[in-house]
Parts: structure tokens; C-alpha cells; sequence
């Protein structure tokens, strides 16, 4: 097993074979659709059974990268360096299995264009696990970017009537972020040339730097706005609901399930361990207005008439609180702040699925044309309460593992945020349980309605997994939190570590011969 | 005399022009592609020659009037290929024109002379005399749709305004050397009738580079002139003038005096020009015209690497812009029919659908110019972004991304006509242009190359250019 896969390049496999499926795509012949379907399929599933490789053969005990491939690219720092840690193991897993299931679910959604539409799916796949995957800052900002052109296409041109106005505000938001980020890189890559006279834009180099309290403000300024847009952290998180309503359910999927996960992993990545003491002095501040998110988000969730815009603003006050917990900057939170992240991917990811087979039967996602389609749909009903009731956070199911780790934390670094972030308990059960009485319960709303016939094979195969893996994942969280300990611990100590040293509460010997740097620096 | 292999590229491009012009009187057949042919070889056998001296730190001719360094080598590369795109891209389209062949290939051969002239020379006599090759030819290549009125009205408005820059240019030298009686590029400027001469001359050259607010002619010519001659318009004498800016203001922006006022005043048009292109582009409706204004945008993203004195990032962005544009106007030429152009955003609504084998490559051409990873618009925009940070111009930088913030809306308006609304069924039959295909297959092959894997360009212009200042 291991000698199987330190052979393989196995991360650069999993990273760039949904590419060299894409490229394959447009040179296969788009006419036979079942031949298209069934080749983006086996690309996707064959790059997740790849993925399991890295799961079974992760050790996890140093928390270091590991899987690490580098080689030299462009030169000047600008190297091919990837590898996972615990950080990243479990997204680029949630990439690989949920990518799959949203090639499934798209089957009868889309037929037009379907070739096109797996080839942006499979590089979407590609520019999310390269994010992931990514140890050097400059790779991670090209797959970063490189990412939004496929999902702009894929909202562009299969989503909604406001598709457009849709996908050029997802763009240019996410842009506006990324482009100061750049700045910070250009930055960065010329402070490393100060302090050591190399260059390297390696992601642990740059952690080693001691750049001075001002020059971090501005850099985690820069870098945080691109990541809580992402996120997105409340105030700057309306291009969500948008982006959301107007996507094809795939697209959604994906969308709400990963792409809002690199904002969070940014801040896990970069944005705290890169900036240690504005991280530090920014907290505080990030995290009310990630708790703001958390009413914010579950208020206006209740209100809304549309079912893919109710699971949006889920959305923002789930990552409200992924955000609050990593905020909270302490051992249980961030575990818990991770382990959400895949429980959020997993529940909304489906939630979307679901919200999209009622779409396809029905063409309509106004809460008010449903009603009682349970009991038409005996499946489906139980499928989706499943989906509910682990999105609220039900013990026994993912989601409640993953919310009392981030309570437990937030309530050791703030007990009046804490009390504040409860409230997603009561929140989401409430806009969830509303949104499955109007819709599934009740009297049938058109009882003569014919489209409304139960699940078939094939969306009993895509959610079946799902569902599989949320009762395993609440019942069994030691299985994966094990594999994140050890860098969840060293991401601790990169953050905490520089803000101790300067209040002065704990030696910190290292960090003396640099101040001559910092100095040139600060000049 | 000095090496005549320092003066072989100029000779034989200058040959070629002469041979042209010459074989268009001894021509029987009209449509003959004979001109077309000659030209191409006679390029082709200039970059040769530039290509075997490439070993040789600088060949001078002519007393060291001109010299053939490091930069003048990469920018006739440059100028080389892009004459050669320009040739092949004009050939059937001259015959569906109407526009003479002969006379085409003719001028655009002096042209690319004139720019040779420009770029290796650190006189500026000489640099005069290389721009003023290079304008009449272009005012001519500008008028070239004979019967076509935005073409000649085109042509007028670039001869009016241009005989203003050059006039300005040689009050400005006159200025220069009379108060120091040298026309050394770099020579610093003692005193403020040689700062006020530098300036004028600037401007002028600012004129030639369209940088605001001297840009007023340029999206009426660019948009005017047959579209060969625009893809030659908006690359070539842009790439020419800032490597002249290069040459001459690298040594002052270095000193201490003179850079306190050039530095400030170079970066704030380099903010303006990039704005101005690009909100103006926002608005437009023509294809060709909003490409016009994202030229002038690339003015100032381009005038970056000049207050950053980044030779080797000028060299790879004009390279990279080469391809990008040089492709995005092919493909606009590839949709022209028979005697007219189709420019218009509606004209290419459901392109995608109708012909998706140009449209892709026009999409991946305008995610390059918006500077989206993995083209070679990122590495380039990343490369002279960076310099600019290194040397402390932060402010400069953001003002530069933000501005690329606003291009990314139109060129995505352009990909969101092409495929995300539809547009009329009718089908327009294929062009038999081989020639034109090539040349946007070499376009696109450049573009996702320099993006991918540049690391054999980069290593050649970091070992030519390291000692340029």
C-alpha cells in the first residue's frame, strides 16, 4: 500500500487527472451524450478512488505535509510544490467525492451543451484540489484563480434567467479580493528577498519570516479580504445568494460545499499562520462579525420564499460559524472549525441535490407551489429529512459532531460570542423543519401532478453515499479527527506562538536573531 | 563602419521593402500573393540574422549610432513575428478589402524598419529618425481602405496629430541639446530647459505609445484602419516608444534629482492610461473599438515596467501581448465577410454555438488580456507587477490591479455575448484563409505556452538582460 503510493506522484494525479479528462472530452464527439456523461463520469470517480489512496496512506503523525512532490517551475521561488496535511486532506476528499455526485445529478438537469458542461465541471475539479494541494503561495493563487473561470462559465451559461448579472458579480467580487491578495504576493516574495537574500515563495518559508507588526496589518488586510469574501463572512457575502439561485444544481453543489471551504482554508493556510500578530489583533473583530453572519444568515434564511436562496443564507450562517471557531484560535475550535467544514460540504451539498430533484420535477423552487410531496415521495422524504436534521445538527448524525467541537471551543475564548453562536442550534432547526413541513408535509399540493414520482437509480446512487457517510461521520469522528491532530497542533503554534513572544507572556529565544531583519524591513 | 552584422536585420528588411515595392510594378496578375510571400522572407531573414548574433554582448554600426544589445535583439524578435503575423493576416483579407497587397506589404516592411531604428539606438537623432520611417508608413498603412471613409478619415487624424508629436519631439531635442549640447539617451538633465525638452520629447513619444492623455487619436485609428494594420498599430510602435522611455529615463530614474519629478509623473499616467482605456472600453459595443481601448490599458500596464526599469519584464509583456492581441484581432478577422467586418458584440452573439473553434480560442485569448491564470496575460502582468512592488511602488501596483479589476468586466462581456446569449442561426460559410488559421493557432499556442511553461523564455531574457541597468 505504501510502496504503491510513494511511487506515484499520487497528489499531482489527483490534481490534474479531471484536467487531462477535460482535455480529452473536447476531443471526443459531443453528439452521443451517453458517451460524454459516462467518460466525465469515470474521470471523476476514478480521481476519488486515487484520493482514497492519500486518505489510507496519510499518517498524520508529524503534521507535516505529506505526499509532497516540488519541483522547479518558473524559477525565482515560483516552484510546483504540493503535498496535504491535515489541513487539506479531507477538503481535497470532500472535492473528489462530492464532484462525482454532482456530474450524476446533472444527467437529466443539463442537455444542453453537456460535453462543454463536463469539461468546466472537471477543470472546476482540478482548480479546486490544486487550491488544496498547493504548499507554494504562487501555485496556490494561480489554481485560486484559475478556478473562477470555469465555475463564471458554468453559472454563465447554464443557470438561471439572471445568470449573467450573477456570474459577473460572483467574478468581480471574488476578484476584487484576489487581486490585492496578489499584491500581498509580490509583497511577501520581495520581503523573503530582503530577510534571507533567496527567493521562495514556499508557503512554510514564508511562515518563518518575522515580518513587523505594521507590514502584517496590511498584508493580512489584503489576504483576509480575499478570503472572507470567499467565505463569505457577513458583511460582504451577497454575491452568495446570487451566485446560488441563478447556478445549476451541480454547480451549486460544488459551490456551496467547496468553493466556500477555500476561504476558510485560506485563513488556515495563510491568512493566521503568515500574519501571526495581526491575525491576533484582527480576531477579536473577525469574529463578531462572523457571529453577525450567524443570526444574519439564519434570520434571512426564514424569510425566504426561495428554497435554493433558504439553503444560501444556511450557508452564510454555517460558515459563520466554521469562521467563529477559527477565530477562537484554539485546539478544539479549529478541529472543530475543520470537521464542520466537510460536515457543512457534505449536508448543503445535498440539500442542494435535494432542492434540485424537486426543481426537475416540478420547475419551480417557490416554497409556497410545494407541498406534501412526501406523500408521493416516501424516499425522498426520508432522504431529505436525513439531510435536514444533519445540517441542524441532530447528535448521531455529522453535524452535531462537528458543532458541539466548535462551541466547546468558542465558549473557552469568548462565552458572550458563544452564547450568541448557540443560536445556529435553534436557527437552523427552525428554517429547516419550517422549509419540510410547507414543502414535504401537508396536504398534496397538486394532487393530479404526475412529475412528482419518487427517487430513481440514479439519484438513489448519488445520495445514497451521502447519507452513508453522514450517519458514519457522526458516529465515528475519531476516524478523521485523528488523521488532523498533530497539524492541527503545529498550525497552533505557527499562530500563537509570535503573538505570545511580543506581549511578552512566553520566551521565545528564535525570534531574537531576526529582529535585524524586521528592522530592515520596517524601513 | 563597425559589424555589418549589426546593420544585416536592417539591411534586409529594408531590401525587402525596396524589392516589394518594385515587384508591384513588374506584377501581371492583381491578386498575385507574390508581395506577401517576399515579405514574410525578407522578415524571416532579418530574424535570422538577429538570431546567429545573439551571442555577441553589442554590435555597433555607424560609429555606435546603432547598436544591436541584448533589448534591441528581443524587440526586432518581436517586431520580426509580429510582421510576419501582420503579412499572413493581411493576405486574404487584402483581397476581400480591396486593399492593395503590394503596397501593404511594402509599407509595413519600412514600418518594422523604422522600428528597428527606434529600438537599437541610444541617439536621439537617430530614434527620430526611426520614428518618422515608422509614422509615414503608418499614416499610409492607416489610409489603406481606399474607399472606405473611417479608414481615410482614420489616416488623416493619425497624420495631423502625429505631425503635432513630431514637432513637439524635435522642439523638445533642440532643447536638449542646446542647453547640454549632447543627444546621448540617459544623459541627465541639467537645469529646467533640458528638463522641459525631456518632457516634450516624452510626450511626443507618449503620443506613439498612446498614453493618456495623449490617446485621444488612437481608439479612432485603431478602430479605422484595415484590422492587420491595427494589430500592427496597437503592438508594435507601443513596444518600440517604451523601450526608447526605457533606454532614455532608467539612468535618470535612478539618480536622485531628476527621479523626485519623472517618477511621480510617469506612474500617475501609467494610473490614468490604464483607467481611461479601460472605463472607456466598458462601454463600447464594437468589438474592434472596445480591443482599441484595452490597447491603450495595456499602455499603462506596459509603462509600469518603465518606472519599475524592468527591461526583462517590458520584453516578456510585449512578447506575451504579441500573442493575446495579435490572436483576438485575428479571430475579429476571421469573422469579416466579403468588402466589410463584423466587429459589433451582436455580430458575434452565440459564437460559441455557431462556430465554437473560434470562439474558444477568442475566449482564451480575453482571459489572457483580463490576466486570468494559467495564460501568459497572468505571468506577464505578474512578472512587471512584481518589479514594480520590488521597487517600492506599492501604490502604483494596487492602482494597476484594480484597474485590471475593470477590464476583467468587458472582456467577460465579450465571452458572455459569444456564449452565454444566442445569436442569429444563420451560418456563415468558413474563410479559406490557412494562413490566417496559423496564425491564430501560433497565437494561442503562444499564449497557453508562455503561461504554462515559460521557463525557457524567462531563462534567455534573464540571461541577456541582467546588466541592463
Amino acid at each position: 500500500m505504501s510502496a504503491f503510493a510513494s511511487a506515484l506522484p499520487l497528489v499531482s494525479l489527483v490534481t490534474f487527472l479531471p484536467l487531462a479528462g477535460a482535455v480529452l472530452l473536447v476531443f471526443i464527439r459531443g453528439e452521443s451524450l451517453k458517451a460524454v456523461r459516462a467518460a466525465a463520469l469515470a474521470v471523476s470517480l476514478l480521481t476519488f478512488a486515487l484520493s482514497l489512496f492519500l486518505f489510507f496512506g496519510f499518517d498524520g503523525a508529524s503534521g507535516l505535509p505529506e505526499f509532497v512532490e516540488r519541483a522547479s517551475w518558473l524559477g525565482r521561488g515560483l516552484d510546483y510544490h504540493v503535498g496535504v496535511d491535515g489541513l487539506s486532506l479531507f477538503l481535497v476528499l470532500l472535492a473528489a467525492f462530492l464532484t462525482p455526485i454532482a456530474l450524476l445529478s446533472s444527467w437529466r438537469a443539463v442537455g444542453d451543451r453537456v460535453k462543454e458542461f463536463s469539461v468546466f465541471m472537471l477543470l472546476l475539479e482540478t482548480g479546486m484540489i490544486g487550491v488544496f494541494v498547493s504548499l507554494n503561495l504562487f501555485l496556490f493563487y494561480v489554481f485560486w484563480e484559475a478556478m473562477l473561470i470555469p465555475m463564471y462559465f458554468l453559472i454563465g451559461i447554464w443557470g438561471g434567467p439572471r445568470r449573467v448579472y450573477a456570474t459577473m458579480k460572483f467574478v468581480l467580487f471574488t476578484m476584487f479580493g484576489s487581486l490585492l491578495m496578489l499584491v500581498g504576493v509580490f509583497v511577501l516574495h520581495a520581503a523573503h528577498h530582503q530577510a534571507t537574500g533567496g527567493y521562495s515563495l514556499a508557503i512554510a518559508d514564508l511562515a518563518g519570516l518575522a515580518l513587523s507588526p505594521a507590514l502584517q496589518t496590511w498584508l493580512f488586510l489584503g489576504f483576509g479580504l480575499a478570503f472572507a469574501i470567499k467565505v463569505p463572512l457577513f458583511p460582504l457575502h451577497t454575491w452568495l445568494p446570487d451566485a446560488h439561485v441563478e447556478a445549476p444544481t451541480a454547480a451549486s453543489v460544488l459551490l456551496a460545499a467547496v468553493l466556500l471551504k477555500m476561504g476558510a482554508y485560506g485563513f488556515l493556510r495563510l491568512g493566521l499562520p503568515l500574519f501571526p500578530l495581526a491575525a491576533a489583533s484582527f480576531a477579536p473583530a473577525l469574529s463578531v462579525l462572523a457571529a453577525v453572519g450567524i443570526v444574519y444568515g439564519g434570520l434571512m434564511a426564514l424569510i425566504q420564499k426561495d428554497m435554493k436562496s433558504l439553503v444560501a443564507y444556511s450557508s452564510v450562517s454555517h460558515m459563520g460559524l466554521v469562521m467563529l471557531a477559527v477565530f477562537s484560535l484554539n485546539f478544539e475550535a479549529t478541529e472543530g472549525a475543520i470537521y464542520q467544514m466537510l460536515n457543512h460540504g457534505l449536508s448543503t451539498g445535498a440539500l442542494f441535490l435535494c432542492v434540485g430533484i424537486l426543481y426537475e420535477r416540478t420547475h419551480t423552487r417557490k416554497i409556497a407551489d410545494h407541498g406534501g410531496a412526501a406523500a408521493r415521495m416516501p424516499v425522498f422524504a426520508g432522504i431529505f429529512l436525513v439531510v435536514m436534521l444533519s445540517s441542524a445538527g441532530l447528535p448521531g448524525l455529522n453535524g452535531f459532531a462537528g458543532e458541539i467541537l466548535c462551541f466547546f471551543g468558542v465558549f473557552a475564548a469568548n462565552k458572550a460570542l458563544a452564547a450568541v453562536s448557540v443560536t445556529t442550534v435553534i436557527l437552523s432547526a427552525a428554517y429547516l423543519l419550517w422549509l419540510y413541513r410547507r414543502v414535504l408535509l401537508g396536504p398534496l399540493k397538486d394532487p393530479g401532478d404526475p412529475r412528482l414520482r419518487d427517487l430513481d437509480k440514479r439519484e438513489l446512487a448519488y445520495l445514497v453515499p451521502i447519507i452513508v457517510l453522514i450517519v458514519f461521520m457522526g458516529l465515528f469522528p475519531g476516524v478523521f479527527l485523528r488523521k488532523l491532530d498533530a497539524s492541527v497542533s503545529r498550525y497552533l503554534d505557527a499562530v500563537k506562538t509570535p503573538a505570545a513572544a511580543t506581549l511578552g507572556l512566553a520566551p521565545a529565544p528564535e525570534r531574537g536573531q531576526t529582529a535585524e531583519n524586521r528592522a530592515e524591513l520596517e524601513r | 563602419m563597425g559589424s555589418p552584422l549589426a546593420l544585416a536585420p536592417l539591411l534586409a528588411v529594408t531590401a525587402g521593402a525596396l524589392a516589394v515595392l518594385l515587384l508591384e510594378a513588374f506584377l501581371r496578375k492583381k491578386d498575385s500573393e507574390a508581395p506577401a510571400a517576399l515579405t514574410v522572407a525578407a522578415l524571416l531573414t532579418a530574424g535570422f540574422f538577429t538570431v546567429l548574433s545573439w551571442g555577441e554582448p553589442g554590435l555597433g554600426a555607424f560609429g555606435g549610432r546603432l547598436v544591436l544589445d541584448p533589448l534591441a535583439r528581443f524587440l526586432i524578435v518581436i517586431f520580426v513575428a509580429l510582421g510576419v503575423f501582420v503579412a499572413l493576416m493581411g493576405l486574404k483579407y487584402a483581397a476581400r478589402m480591396g486593399l492593395a497587397l503590394g503596397p501593404f506589404c511594402g509599407l509595413l516592411l519600412l514600418a518594422v524598419a523604422g522600428l528597428m531604428i527606434m529600438v537599437s539606438t541610444g541617439d536621439w537623432l537617430v530614434v527620430f529618425l526611426g520614428l518618422e520611417v515608422l509614422s509615414v508608413s503608418s499614416y499610409a498603412l492607416t489610409g489603406l481602405r481606399l474607399r472606405d471613409r473611417t479608414s481615410s478619415e482614420a489616416a488623416a487624424k493619425y497624420f495631423l496629430m502625429g505631425s503635432f508629436a513630431a514637432a513637439f519631439f524635435v522642439f523638445g531635442l533642440a532643447l536638449v541639446f542646446g542647453t547640454s549640447g549632447r543627444l546621448e539617451l540617459g544623459s541627465g538633465v541639467p537645469g529646467a530647459a533640458a528638463l522641459a525638452g525631456l518632457g516634450l520629447i516624452v510626450s511626443a513619444l507618449f503620443f506613439k505609445i498612446a498614453v493618456a492623455p495623449f490617446h485621444m487619436w488612437a481608439p479612432d485609428v485603431y478602430e479605422g484602419a484595415p484590422t492587420p494594420v491595427t494589430v500592427f498599430l496597437t503592438i508594435a510602435p507601443k513596444a518600440a516608444g517604451l523601450a526608447v522611455l526605457l533606454r532614455a529615463l532608467s539612468p535618470i530614474l535612478r539618480a536622485e534629482g531628476a527621479a523626485a519629478v519623472l517618477s511621480p509623473a510617469l506612474s500617475a499616467a501609467a494610473v490614468l492610461t490604464m483607467f481611461a482605456g479601460n472605463l472607456a472600453a466598458l462601454r463600447q459595443t464594437s468589438l474592434k473599438r472596445l480591443l482599441a481601448y484595452s490597447s491603450i490599458a495595456h499602455s499603462g500596464y506596459l509603462l509600469v515596467a518603465v518606472v519599475a526599469r524592468d527591461a526583462a519584464g517590458l520584453v516578456f509583456y510585449a512578447a506575451v501581448y504579441l500573442f493575446m492581441n495579435a490572436g483576438a484581432f485575428g479571430v475579429l478577422i476571421a469573422l469579416s465577410g466579403r468588402g466589410f467586418e463584423r466587429t459589433s458584440l451582436d455580430d458575434i452573439a452565440g459564437l460559441g454555438r455557431r462556430k465554437p473553434w473560434l470562439a474558444a480560442p477568442l475566449a482564451i485569448f480575453l482571459l489572457s488580456l483580463a490576466g486570468f491564470p494559467p495564460t501568459a496575460g497572468f505571468l506577464a502582468k505578474f512578472y512587471v507587477f512584481g518589479a514594480a512592488v520590488r521597487e517600492g511602488h506599492i501604490a502604483l501596483t494596487v492602482a494597476a490591479v484594480l484597474a485590471s479589476l475593470v477590464s476583467v468586466a468587458y472582456y467577460l462581456k465579450v465571452i458572455v455575448a459569444m456564449y452565454m446569449r444566442e445569436g442569429e442561426a444563420e451560418q456563415e460559410p468558413w474563410l479559406e484563409e490557412p494562413a490566417l488559421y496559423l496564425v491564430v493557432f501560433l497565437c494561442l499556442f503562444g499564449v497557453v505556452e508562455l503561461g504554462l511553461w515559460p521557463g525557457n523564455l524567462l531563462t534567455i531574457i534573464r540571461q541577456a538582460l541582467p546588466g541592463f541597468f
